[in-house]
């Protein structure tokens, strides 16, 4: 299973990573992590991955629109999105353009395993 | 403009709080208070980050700390990674989530922009934030960190 990471932040890109890379799960591949949504189709267009991580509010292109983008490029793709916008709006827009879940930041490590986990099993 | 009113600076004291627990399972002490009210001055540390608000409201909302405190907090989300960059990116994030989960009180109508960082000399915030401000002092372990809620409602 090919993971894509999208996130400003170096820190959550390299949590999410190893985080998810220590459930030693040997199908993960970790193939690309993007800071902004413009880097973030670059990388889906070489790697067509099957899951995305998914942050909202980055620069060049916001999480969202990212979403609306890879939705049309490959519908079958699992996205899940980790955002600190906490209001339900923020979230209906995101699952309505096509990502499967939602995380809210802050999150434990055991958050992340069990929202990738019911992504990837649902 | 006008300001903006108790419950709204709850939702960021709770923000703050919720934010420090969920990340070192640990309760921090806060004290709060308006900038005009006295007694708390918005102390600046060695790094700052600010997020700046549009839509319904403007302002900036800012997160200052010490460089060890952030090297801690990254020493308890087992980021190996402990460098200048990966210090601003943390108190970046920091700001980001601070103000994103106060928008479960806001709602849309609250837009924040990307974090801006930098490393801060003594008494910038003081500079920059308006007297209608409020002061969030975070003590977690030895250290003490600042959040700055500058803010108003755009009539």
């Amino acid at each position: 299973m090919k993971l894509l990471i999208v996130d400003d932040s170096a820190i959550i890109r390299s949590r999410i990573a190893r985080v998810l890379s220590d459930l030693r799960l040997n199908s993960i591949e970790v193939v690309g992590m993007a800071r902004n949504g413009m880097e973030a189709i670059a990388l889906f267009l070489q790697n067509t991955p099957d899951i995305v991580t998914m942050d909202i509010t980055m620069p060049e292109m916001d999480g969202v629109d990212c979403t609306e983008k890879m939705i049309s490029l490959s519908p079958e793709c699992n996205i899940l999105v980790i955002s600190a916008l906490s209001d339900k709006a923020t979230a209906l827009k995101a699952l309505k353009k096509g990502a499967r879940g939602f995380l809210y930041k802050p999150f434990t490590d055991e958050e992340l395993i069990a929202a990738f986990l019911e992504l990837t099993n649902p | 403009m006008s300001t903006i009113n108790e419950s709204d600076i709850q939702s960021f004291v709770e923000a703050v709080s919720a934010f420090f627990f969920q990340i070192t399972e640990e309760k921090v002490e806060i004290r709060s208070a308006y900038l005009t009210e006295g007694g708390i001055a918005p102390s600046t540390f060695d790094l700052t980050s600010y997020i700046t608000l549009s839509g319904e409201f403007s302002g900036r909302v800012y997160f200052s700390a010490p460089r060890v405190m952030v090297a801690h907090l990254l020493l308890v989300m087992q980021e190996p990674d402990r460098g200048d960059d990966r210090l601003l990116d943390a108190v970046g994030e920091i700001a980001n989530t601070i103000s994103g989960n106060a928008r479960k009180h806001f709602g849309e109508a609250m837009q924040i922009s990307v974090p801006v960082t930098q490393a801060t000399e003594h008494d910038w915030l003081q500079t920059v934030v308006s007297p209608h401000s409020y002061v969030i002092i975070v003590k977690w372990k030895q250290y003490r960190a600042s959040v700055v809620v500058d803010i108003q409602c755009v009539d």
